[in-house]
This record gives C-alpha cells, structure tokens and sequence, in this order.
C-alpha cells in the first residue's frame, strides 16, 4: 500500500541546518492503523505531511498503490490527495459559515464515489447537529465534522495529525473510537500523529520517532479497543 | 455533485455586509458617476450634432449698417446662398441684463421650445432657459425693459416659454469675448408683433445665410466664407461677418464638450486605479483570514483552481452586481445629475438618452477586466503557496530570517507599536498608494474653486486699464484690393471711433492664432501696439521690443529670448516675435510692442489704431463701433463660468473622494486588526485593557495615516500643477493662474483626519469585541 524508503529531510540553510528526518522507511499494509509516536520536535508531523504530499522530501522515495511520488508534480499531488487522501487536522479548520452537513458535503464534492453522508453523519453522532455552524459546536463534536469531511470521499489512507491534540480526556477517547470504527467499518488505512504514548495500543502498527530516526517499530500482537485506553 | 462551497457566497456577504455595501458603493458611485457623465455628454453631443440639421443652423451671419434692398439681396443670393433676415434688438431689464431679442424664427436657426409656449402677443417673451435658471426667472415671470440709466421705460414682457435658440447654444454676447456669459446675457424671440414694437430705430440688421451647396470641409467653408464676406462688403457696409465655423456661440459647445470628457477620463483612471488597489487588499485580507481553512482544503485535494474560481465568485458577484446598479443609476439618476450640470452649462436643445457603448466599455467592462485581473494575480499569487504555509499561516512565501534589532532603551509600547508596523508594512505601503490616489482626487475637486477665485482676485488687480475697447472695424476698410473703397471706408470710419475722453489712449491691435502643437488647443492671441509714453502700459518699447504677458508666458513656459511663432488666422501666414521680456497682465494670452512697430510688421497705415484704453467709460462712441470691451467683469467671465459649469460637479469630485479615502482607511484598517485578532485577543488575556491594545493596534495606522498625508501633499501638489496644467490647455482658451490654496491643505487634512477618527472609532469598538478564545482558536 505505502512504502517508505530512505526518506530525508532537513531545514534551515548552511549553519542553521537541522535535519528533520534522517533515512526513514518504512512500510504501511492497506487497511493498517499506524500510529506514529514521538515528542515534540521528533520529524513525525513533518514525515506525515511528507506522505501527504503537502511537504517534499529532500531524497528518498515514496510508493503509494505502486506509483511513485517522486514523479509527481503538483498537479499529479492534487490529484493524489484528491483521491488517496483524507486530511484530519489538530485544528479542525472548518469552514465556518457552511453548515455540519455542508463542511462534510466539501470533503464529498471531491470524491467519485462518496460515502453516503446521512450514514456517517449518524456514525458521527451528529445528527441533531447537522444544520448548526462551527461555531455553535463544542470542540469535540467540530472535530466529528472534520473526520466526516476527511472520510466521506473514502480515501484510501487517512492522515490524522494529533486529532485530540485539543481535546479533553473523554472527547479524546471518543475521538479516538470513531477514528477506530471508520478503520474498521471502510477498512481505510490509518495514519496517526500523537504524542500520547497511551494511543500506541489501540495500532496495527507502531512507529517510534525520535530526533527523525525511527527508534523503534513493531506490530501490536493484541490491540487495545480506543474505549479501553487510559492516560 | 454542485462545489458546496458555492454556498459560502450569499452567507460571506450577509457575514461582511459592511465591507460589501462599502465596495458596492464605491464600485456603483463610480460606475454610475462616470457612466452618467459619458453618456449625458454623449447624449448631448447627439442632440448638439443634430440640431444642425433638425433646426436648421446657419452657415454664417452678417450685420449691415442699413437693411439690404431686395437689390443688394439679390446680388449676395447670386453668390449661392439663402439670405434670411434674422434682426435682432439689444435691450436692458430690470434684472441688470441683457436680452438679445429676436423675431420668432420660422426658417433658420430654428427654436427649440422647451418649457412653455412660443409668444404669441406683442407682451410675451420666451428666454434661454440657462440664462432664465441663471437669473431665477421661469413661465409666468414678468421682465421689464430698462433704459440705459437703469430707469424702467414701461415694457413689460410676459415669459410665455424657455427655449434654446440652435445658433446659441453658448451665450456669447459677442464672438470676442474669451468666454460666454450667460448670467447677464441672454438671448429671446418675441412675436412678429411684438418684434416690430420693439425696433424703435435701434435694429440690428442681422442676416444668416446658408450655403445652397454645402462646403465640403472646412477648408472649403474658410474659402467660400471668404470669398461670400469679400463680395457682401463690396455690395453693402458690413458690419459684421461672421461665418459658422468661427461662431463660439455655436461652435464653443461641441469643442468643449469634448474637453470635459478628457477631465472625466483623467478621473476615471484614478478611480479605477484606486479600485484594483481595493480589490487587491479585500481579496488578501479574505486569504489572511481563511489561510488555514484554504491549507486544509488544498490538502484535502482541492485544486488551486478550484480554489482561485471560488475566491473569484464574491468579488466578481459583488462588481456585476454593482455594475448593474451603477449602469442603471448611470442612465437615470446619474444621467439626470449631468444633464442638469450639461444644461447648467450650455443652452442645448431637448435631447433624447442614447446608449454609449464607450461609456460602458471604460465604466464596466475595463473595471470588470481589472477586476479580474488583480483578483486573480493576488489569489494566484497566494495559493500558489504550499498547503502546509498556508495551514502555517505562512503568506509572505519566505520567512522572516531574524527579528528586526530594537534598542532596548525604546519604550515597550513603542518596540510593540514598531513591531506591528513592521509587521504589517506590505498593508501600510498599499494605504499610503491608496491614500495617495484618494487626495489627488480630493485635491482635484477642492482646488480648483479658491484657483478660481484668486484668479478673479489677481486678474482684477492688474488690468490694463479699467475699460479696454476694441473698436470693431468694418470688412471694407481692410479690403486689401479694393484700395480705394477701403480709404473712402476709414476716412468715414474716423468720425465715428475718435472720442474726446480724456483719459482715452488710442493701441492698435491684431488678433493672431497659436499653431497648437502642444496639447493646448489654437486660440487667439491679441497684439497690442503702445503708443509712446503710454499712461497705461508702463514699460520702455523701441523697434525690437516684444513684451508677452504673464498669462502668456505662464502657459506656453517662454521666458525672454525665446521665440514665438503666430499665425494669421485661417491663412498660411506666420510671424516670429523674439521675447525681450514679460509684462505682468494675467488677464489674456497678449503681445506688447510699439504701435508703430505693430503697424510696420502688420502691414498698417501709421495712423492705425484698433481701440483705446481708457480709466473711464467711453460714451461717445457708438454701441456698433465697440467690437469688446474688457472691464472687470469681461475679465472674471472665464471664471464665473467655469464656476457655475464645474461647481456641482467639483462637489461630487469631493464627496466622491471623501468616500474613497474612508473606504480605504476603513478596509485598511480592518485588515490589520483582522489580522492580529488572534494577538489582541492573546494580549486581553494577559490583562491589557482596551484602551491599552487601541495604543498599540490603532496608533501605528494612525501614525501611518499621518505620515501617508505629509508626503503626499507635497507630491500631489507638483503632479496636480502639471494635471490642471494639461487639463487646462486642452480646455480653454486664455489662461487661469494655477494657484495652490495653502489654506485647502489644512482642510483636507482635518477632513482626512476626521474620517480616521471615525474608522479609529468603528476598530476601536471592534477590538472590544474580540473574544478571548480567539487566541485559543487560532495558532499563529
């Protein structure tokens, strides 16, 4: 599904020059929740947007679905974030003055085939929510909105990028099971930025990053459901 | 699927409807302005051209001492043209004016009634209706003959109807005078009847021809005219001729409304430039603020183009919204406004609207095509950056490397006040284009009345002498090839212009044409001939002096030794004079030599003279003699004029430009608390009252508003001398002082000040309004 091979990347210029991500590979299986681990400064939301093709890597190769990123250029990007991609940010970023409904029907104009939206409205638990605007919604039930514009288009991997980064214990955890449910229910594959080393156990897949070197990664025997998870 | 985003449209405008309506208003005020004046003019134009045909314009007039015998008739129609009588009376009112009164005109330079009703009985009158809104009067008014010491004679006119007559559509009083004067002077047809009771011996023996084969061009016309003046002067005394081409009073119109409309474009370009900058900074502004929503979207897939169509729809929604309302005020409201100012201007006829396809394509589609063009180099420009800058908020495309260095000895509230100038500077360098266009606007309309004034000022106080008249001499006396006759002419002539006024002092004069060439138009220059040791003009002449005036000089930039060239009108003749020196008289473009000089260039007798200066009135010379006379009033003609012609429309230039410069000040403004919404929002957190974070976010704008002003002004002031310069070389003959008012600098400053007070307050309630979680939702 995604392969990962040698990846660098580094910023600055001459004396200032920090290196982000030093000869990262790795490989994702389709369907795989993969939750990338590390602290502050550690290359794993730089390595994410990498994936995303919203950040270039300085060398090495990406291979997504046997195509090869390097080769491709913005628009081809486009195109790849448009059909592979679905987005979920720290910040939700809604639009404000669309509606729940419309904030997820903006993730579906994008899509051939979109996931019916009365259902992941539902899955998303907010139904009675639809017709408000963000700003009538509590940070938690925004974040719903977010995921439901990232998943309707069905992307192929979904990229989440500290998505309980601002939010409360439970809202987390609820955060969190619906990531898991829409993993199992359209069998997407999962991306998962976080610094809550508690989040490892609910992965496929875990990849530990630290000064850009991956320094560890291993594949959980017996995951935790994201109810059961405790910080 | 329809993009979802559309939806966004009609809920951002309701959203920001301040800032639309203000854009709007600007787009419609402008649209609708321009347009209104291009087509009006346009319109009047039209109605202009054709009323030579539909009323029947002559080619030419001609006054005789004595009426033509069916003779003399005869032999002037076997030069092939139509001789129509066309007599006239000249007779005071009690209003201090003068009506020239005509018979109702059934053949030639037909009426058109435009109020009212043509009179009908020996008591009834129709009037210009300029010179009736000129003077207060309208149908039903009564006006009563005065004589020539002011006392009422018992004829009382009824005003039956307001009308244009097609052969004054300027009401020049003679075809001199530099300007036409139509608060004093206004012209009138009465009935048949009522005409016949009113030449008691004091008719003008006016006749207007027409050409039974039109002249081809002009050049054609100038011969034919010549040729019909030289064989009238043969068979009877003329006393005037005047052919149509040379006519101010028919012609002055169509020239100059052409010139308006260079003054209308001139504006026009700015407006429009000032409009690309308010599209620049609304559609930045709406990408600062959605930076993060457009980063999330571009990473989600959509497409920069997408994106760009999306960002484009409301700016280019709210401009055809506003070209539509601003075409339709355009050809209504505003339409109406300029005919009236047209009509406040000239006495033209009844016009019928016409659509201006011209008028469109300046006021609507080059706006809309700019439009799009800055919108979509600034949306391109900006989300073209990566989405990860974007959802970084990153939108200057490179990073500031370091802090800018502050010493630490600066005051906290000053480093924070520099740091947010320096942090906002791209919007602060667009504010000070902006406001530099909206004061070269403001400055337009508010200069030019005190120009005027002190123009009267100026010229009323260095006249020649208080009464210059020009005599009007006959055409047979210049009658190059009848010697004889012309001898005979002049000596009977002589009894009649010598005057025992002892102040009088005899000049002779000649009327020559620049050759244009410049960008001014060609127009008349007057040669004065001094007599020796004159009263009146003090300067030393020998055979080589040249003297121009002050006007002269200040419009055409000569200086002494430089050399000016002149032409006789209509011939292809010129003269080369070499400047000794300037003499200060702002009141026409003249030339000073030595009588005698003049005489011997000009080719005339030694004796020649054209008019005298005098301190006091001349009364014992005949009215008909006096070709002009230049007395005080003559001299602030030109400005009255354009006082009354541009007044109206420099108020609108002003409240125009007041309403530009707040637009600006205010979207300006906006943007840069919008921008920092998050930091006031952070710094309320910490504690800052409100009072405290208007010094440190309202201050900067402030000093920036002020410091825009300063260096403006003096910018202004040289590119404005050089704007009314050109402007005024294209419109007029003669020369306005170019004078800036010091005193208008203060006003618009104070005014500028006032409206940022007013902005400063609307931002000032804006920064209350800021949540506290703002800072908690946003991340720098």
């Amino acid at each position: 599904m995604l392969e990962l091979s040698n990846i660098k990347k580094s910023y600055g210029e001459d004396g200032s020059r920090v290196e982000v991500l030093k000869d990262i590979s790795l490989s994702v299986g389709k369907g795989e929740f993969v939750v990338l681990l590390g602290p502050s400064g550690s290359g794993k939301s730089t390595l994410l947007n990498i994936i995303g093709g919203i950040d270039t890597a300085d060398s090495g190769n990406i291979r997504i679905r046997d195509k090869n990123m390097s080769d491709m250029d913005e628009k081809a990007l486009t195109s790849y974030r448009r059909e592979h991609l679905g987005y979920i940010f720290q910040m939700y970023n809604l639009i404000p003055n669309l509606t729940v409904r419309e904030n997820i029907e903006v993730g579906a104009y994008l899509s051939k085939n979109p996931l019916d939206i009365d259902e992941i409205i539902s899955t998303l638990g907010l139904w009675e929510h639809q017709n408000k605007i963000p700003s009538q919604l509590s940070g938690g039930q925004q974040q719903r909105c977010s995921i439901g514009r990232a998943i309707v288009k069905n992307p192929d991997i979904l990229l989440c990028d500290e998505p309980t980064g601002a939010l409360d214990y439970n809202t987390s955890k609820e955060i969190l099971a619906l990531i898991e449910e829409v993993n199992h229910k359209y069998g997407n594959t999962v991306i998962m930025v976080t610094h809550n080393d508690a989040i490892k156990n609910m992965a496929d897949f875990v990849v530990k990053l630290r000064d850009g070197v991956i320094r560890k990664s291993y594949r959980n025997e017996e995951k935790v459901s994201a109810a059961d998870l405790d910080w | 699927m329809r993009n979802p985003l559309n939806k966004r449209l009609l809920r951002d405008l309701k959203s920001d409807i301040g800032k639309y309506i203000v854009i709007m208003m600007l787009l419609i005020l402008s649209i609708g302005f321009v347009s209104g004046f291009l087509v009006a003019g346009n319109s009047m134009l039209k109605a202009y051209a054709d009323s030579f045909e539909k009323y029947n314009i002559e080619d030419g007039n001609f006054r005789t001492e004595a009426e033509l015998t069916q003779v003399q008739r005869e032999a002037i129609e076997k030069q092939k043209v139509t001789v129509y009588d066309n007599f006239y009376v000249e007779k005071d009112f009690d209003n201090d004016t003068k009506i020239r009164i005509y018979a109702d005109r059934k053949e030639i330079d037909k009426v058109c009634l435009m109020e009212g009703k043509i009179p009908q009985n020996k008591q009834e009158i129709a009037i210009d209706r300029m010179y009736a809104d000129n003077n207060g009067l309208t149908v039903g008014d009564e006006l009563t003959i005065v004589d020539k010491s002011g006392k009422e004679n018992g004829t009382v006119f009824k005003i039956t109807g307001l009308v244009a007559l097609s052969d004054y559509s300027a009401l020049f009083y003679s075809n001199n005078d530099m300007m036409f004067d139509s608060d004093s002077f206004g012209v009138g047809i009465v009935s048949a009847e009522g005409f016949e009771e009113l030449s008691d011996g004091n008719v003008f023996y006016n006749y207007s021809y027409k050409f039974k084969e039109s002249p081809a061009d002009d050049a054609e016309e100038k011969e034919k005219s010549d040729e019909l003046m030289e064989e009238i002067s043969r068979i009877t005394d003329l006393e005037n001729y005047i052919p149509g081409y040379l006519n101010q009073a028919i012609k002055f119109t169509g020239d100059d409304m052409g010139s308006d409309k260079t003054m209308m474009e001139v504006l026009l370009y700015i407006i429009i430039i000032i409009m690309a900058f308010v599209f620049g900074i609304t559609i930045n502004n709406t990408i600062h603020k959605e930076a993060t929503v457009i980063g999330t979207l571009r990473a989600s897939g959509y497409s920069e183009g997408e994106l760009i169509r999306h960002y484009m729809e409301m700016p280019l929604f709210v401009t055809l919204i506003a070209a539509l309302i601003g075409n339709i005020l355009g050809y209504t409201a505003f339409k109406e406004l300029c005919v009236t100012m047209y009509y406040g201007s000239y006495s033209l006829p009844t016009y019928v609207t016409v659509w201006n396809g011209e008028a469109f394509l300046k006021t609507t589609i080059i706006p809309i095509i700019i439009m799009v063009v800055v919108t979509y180099y600034t949306l391109r420009k900006k989300l073209s950056l990566s989405p990860l800058s974007l959802l970084r908020r990153d939108l200057s495309g490179k990073k500031q490397k370091k802090a800018i260095g502050l010493k630490k000895s600066i005051k906290f509230f000053d480093r924070f006040r520099i740091r947010v100038l320096l942090q906002n500077r791209s919007s602060y360098i667009t504010m000070f284009v902006g406001l530099f266009f909206a004061n070269v606007l403001l400055f337009f309309g508010m200069m030019l009345p005190p120009l005027l004034v002190h123009f009267q000022d100026t010229v009323t106080e260095n006249m020649l002498a208080n009464y210059t008249y020009t005599l009007q001499i006959p055409a047979g006396v210049l009658d190059e090839e009848d010697e004889l006759s012309a001898m005979f002419s002049y000596i009977f002539l002589q009894s009649k212009i010598e005057t025992n006024n002892k102040d009088a002092e005899k000049f002779s004069a000649y009327s020559l044409k620049t050759i244009g060439g410049d960008g001014s138009r060609i127009e008349d220059v007057t040669i004065y001939g001094i007599a020796d040791n004159s009263s009146y003009i003090k300067a030393d002449f020998d055979e080589k002096t040249v003297l121009i005036s002050s006007a002269y000089a200040d419009k055409y930039e000569l200086a002494p030794g430089d050399v000016i060239t002149l032409k006789e009108p209509y011939e292809d003749k010129y003269y080369g004079f070499k400047v000794t020196g300037i003499y200060q008289y702002d009141g026409g473009i003249t030339v000073f030599m030595s009588q005698s000089h003049l005489n011997k260039v000009l080719g005339f007798d030694e004796e020649f003279f054209a008019g005298y200066f005098s301190d006091t009135e001349i009364t014992d010379i005949e009215q008909k003699y006096i070709g002009t006379v230049v007395d005080k009033d003559s001299l602030t003609r030109v400005s009255r004029q354009l006082m009354i012609s541009m007044g109206s429309m420099m108020y609108m230039v002003d409240g125009f430009s007041m309403i530009m410069f707040m637009v600006l000040i205010y979207l300006l403004s906006k943007l840069i608390i919008e921008r920092n919404a998050g930091a006031i929002s952070m710094v309320k957190i910490l504690g800052y009252k409100k009072g405290e974070i208007a010094r440190l976010y309202i201050i900067p704008t402030a000093i920036v508003v002020v410091l825009s002003l300063l260096i403006s002004y003096p910018l202004i002031s040289v590119i404005m001398v050089r704007i009314f310069r050109i402007m005024l070389k294209q419109m007029m003959s003669g020369w306005l002082i170019i004078w800036l008012d010091p005193k208008v600098y203060a006003e618009m400053f104070v005014m500028a000040i006032i409206t940022y007070a007013v902005v400063a307050f609307i931002e000032y309630r804006k920064i209350g309004k800021i949540p506290m979680s703002e800072a908690l939702k946003n991340v720098e």
